[in-house]
């Protein structure tokens, strides 16, 4: 299967073309990704009778051999890697087709398509890996796309730090994941994604254990859970398709997927710890996003509370019902971003206080959003209810705490969801409402296809069709039949949400009795702030750090500098001195050598006339002397 | 007796050379006093042979009358070549050799 390189290949191909030609390509460079973006999506449809049939299909080459282990690197499609597949592609398709409209203004607009193309092959990539170092090389990838397209409008420097914040917190994560993979490769030896299973039987519960939590802690960073979840609000500051593809639909599903895919690895103790913060990040997040005023920002705490569910679905060992969240919670939350994006593109304002009454304005975009409150709510028989309900009842089964926790969550869900969709959408329009426009046919006609698949799509897991998402990802065993006392409960909870959502956030009505109110003064303040996280981590971490970094600043100058000066100019002093002695001792010492062989010489030099008179004089006078010399002694 | 008298000839002779050479600037000249010096001391050669009678110091002789023919050739040789490159024939003009 070979040819299974295709579906990342298409989009990298054109991510490569665009990024080098996109001048020259122009606006045809949309058209390109949309073409690639599709074609990856029916190569996807074409695998399903091959998944559907239960089969792990793929291919791998050895790259590097060794005595120890033989390094592969190939792409596989199982049913979880399949419908991840289908996610990614439906919707990047979609969202690209949407970024149409949306960034047609935009002086980089091929460079957009050209980021989009290549998160997607990376997104692909990533979900087909069938080794870890594939995987991790995708995962990276990935990061480095979000960071590219947060930072898109880097001329705004919030845009600017969004990015960097989004790319180092998810670093953090990355560390701790890479160091899972590297244990996982000392004690087992194997880093194949396909024989986790037999992986597990092998290694001591232990060091699963150990391996699983940082496996894990990736995923924290990558899916914006509790302690590393500050990235995403601010990556809100890239463009709007941007956030609902990669905030809100594919990448930050990413850290789901992983903890889906290495779920054999996981020990019930790590499944703990993956409840934990699960739970704690849906909750947290969805009180947040009761408080926040900008559109955007309550999506994203949105997305962190629904990553929360999922990873709390996980951590009940219900992988299939939180890989189906994944993909109920990704068309609905794709529409929501798209459909905030299309408010934006019509008003230019994404605070709550000028957006009002726009349902008179922009009635596609208000009946598309609707439908994917109510199904991301969780009302019953949309795409949102089967995958919630699910969770919600295998909470049940475990544990009582779990379940009522999660349907707190779901009532939060249902308020704040509705609270923004009422403020945008009803009352009396406000200034800027009254200037919207419909957005342009390229960018409702995805609202409208992605509205079809929020309201429907959950229907492939719901007993009607006698679950055929969760037999695609190989679980045949599952609970006939509807709950009635479900749909009640989901009923009542969005109902009760609807109401909350109308007296509290659409008409400000004070409902807590006035002895109360202080308290919930106080909740609302730091739900508000966010409960203070972001300066919890500056003044506990980016401050001392920021102090450090002066006070080595300091020392480098001080000591290190001082210590490196003071040797530079010894040296120099020394030089000098040396230079001196050179000059006074050596240097006379040697001049004088010739200067006194030069006197010397002048003395001879008396004698040496060169006349032959006054040799011949001294010859005769030295042999008369000699032979005076000669008498006299005999 | 009469030895003394060659032998005086001979003294006077060689004297005569010696001032001669010291004292003429004229390379030509200065030959001549060498010429004077050679025959002072072949004269005194040939008196001690006829004294000893020594054939041996008459040989001598000979070869010192040789050698005054040899020294005739290469000294004026020399002068010859000094007087084209130097234009001069003064012995005390030429000082190549001044240190």
């Amino acid at each position: 299967m070979i040819a299974l390189l295709f579906i990342p290949g298409v989009p990298l191909i054109t991510a490569v073309l665009l990024l080098l030609f996109g001048r020259r390509i122009g606006k045809a460079s949309a058209w390109l990704t949309v073409l690639a973006l599709a074609s990856t999506f029916f190569m996807t449809i074409a695998l399903s009778d091959l998944v559907f049939a239960g089969n792990r299909i793929g291919f791998s080459w050895v790259w590097l051999s060794q005595a120890s282990a033989n390094w592969t690197l190939g792409l596989s499609v199982d049913g979880l890697s399949w419908v991840m597949l289908v996610v990614v592609t439906s919707i990047g398709t979609l969202i690209a087709l949407y970024s149409i409209g949306y960034m047609h203004h935009d002086p980089r607009f091929s460079r957009f398509f050209a980021y989009l193309s290549l998160f997607c092959a990376s997104m692909l990539g990533l979900v087909m890996a069938d080794h870890f170092l594939l995987l991790y090389a995708c995962w990276e990838l990935v990061g480095l796309c979000s960071y590219l397209l947060i930072s898109f409008w880097f001329e705004k420097s919030a845009a600017a730090e969004a990015g960097r914040k989004a790319f180092l917190t998810t670093r953090i994560g990355d560390t701790g994941m890479l160091l899972g993979i590297l244990i996982l490769f000392w004690s087992s030896g194997s880093l194949q994604l396909g024989n986790l299973a037999q992986v597990r039987q092998t290694l001591d519960p232990h060091v699963l254990t150990l391996i699983s939590a940082l496996l894990f802690f990736g995923a924290i960073g990558k899916s914006a859970q509790v302690p590393l979840h500050i990235w995403l609000p601010d990556a809100m500051e890239g463009p709007t398709p941007v956030s609902a593809l990669i905030h809100a639909a594919t990448m930050v599903a990413a850290g789901v997927y992983l903890v889906a895919r290495t779920f054999p690895l996981f020990t019930p103790e790590s499944l703990n710890l993956v409840l934990g913060i699960g739970l704690a990040t849906h909750l947290f997040a969805a009180t947040i996003a009761l408080t926040m005023t900008d559109i955007k920002r309550v999506l994203a705490y949105s997305t962190i509370s629904q990553l929360g569910l999922m990873m709390t679905a996980l951590g009940l060992k219900a992988m299939p019902l939180a890989l189906f969240h994944l993909c109920m919670h990704a068309f609905c939350k794709a529409l929501l971003f798209l459909g905030a994006g299309s408010v934006i593109h019509g008003t230019h304002q994404q605070e709550l206080e000028h957006l009002r009454g726009l349902r008179h304005f922009m009635p596609l975009t208000w009946i598309t959003f609707l439908i994917a409150v109510l199904s991301l709510s969780g009302a019953p028989f949309l795409s949102g209810f089967w995958s919630k309900d699910a969770i919600l009842l295998q909470a049940q089964h475990t544990m009582s705490w779990v379940f009522w926790s999660l349907v707190l969550g779901a009532l939060l869900t249902a308020t704040y969801l509705l609270r923004l969709y009422l403020r945008c959408f009803h009352g009396s329009p406000s200034s800027d409402a009254k200037h919207a426009h419909e957005s342009p046919a390229i960018m409702t006609a995805p609202l409208v296809l992605l509205a079809i698949f929020a309201a429907g799509i959950g229907l492939v897991g719901s007993p009607w069709m006698h679950h055929l998402f969760f037999r695609i990802i190989g679980v045949h065993e599952m609970h006939e039949g509807i709950e009635i006392g479900m749909v009640a409960l989901s009923a009542a909870l969005v109902l009760g949400g609807f109401w909350l959502a109308w007296q509290v956030g659409f008409r400000r009505r004070q409902l807590l009795p006035a002895s109360l109110r202080p308290i919930g003064q106080w909740l609302y303040q730091a739900a508000f702030h966010k409960y203070y996280v972001d300066e919890f981590y500056d003044k506990a971490i980016l401050q001392p750090f920021y102090a450090a970094t002066r006070a080595f600043s300091r020392f480098d100058q001080k000591v290190v500098d001082g210590a490196v000066n003071a040797a530079g100019s010894g040296t120099w002093r020394l030089g000098q001195w040396k230079e001196r002695f050179d000059r006074l001792i050596v240097d006379r010492a040697v001049n004088g050598v010739a200067t006194a062989t030069r006197n010397l010489g002048l003395l001879p030099r008396l004698i040496q006339t060169g006349i032959v008179h006054p040799y011949l004089l001294m010859i005769v006078v030295a042999i008369v002397a000699l032979a005076v010399g000669v008498i006299a002694s005999q | 007796m009469t030895l003394r008298w060659f032998l005086l000839v001979s003294h006077a002779l060689f004297c005569l050379g010696v001032f001669g050479m010291l004292t003429r600037r004229n390379a030509i000249a200065m030959l001549l006093s060498i010429e004077l010096l050679l025959n002072a001391a072949g004269l005194n050669f040939v008196c001690f042979s006829r004294i000893f009678s020594n054939a041996q110091a008459q040989t001598i002789a000979f070869f010192v009358i040789a050698l005054a023919a040899c020294e005739a050739v290469v000294g004026l040789a020399i002068i010859l070549s000094l007087s084209r490159h130097a234009k001069t024939v003064f012995a005390d003009e030429a000082k190549l050799l001044s240190g």
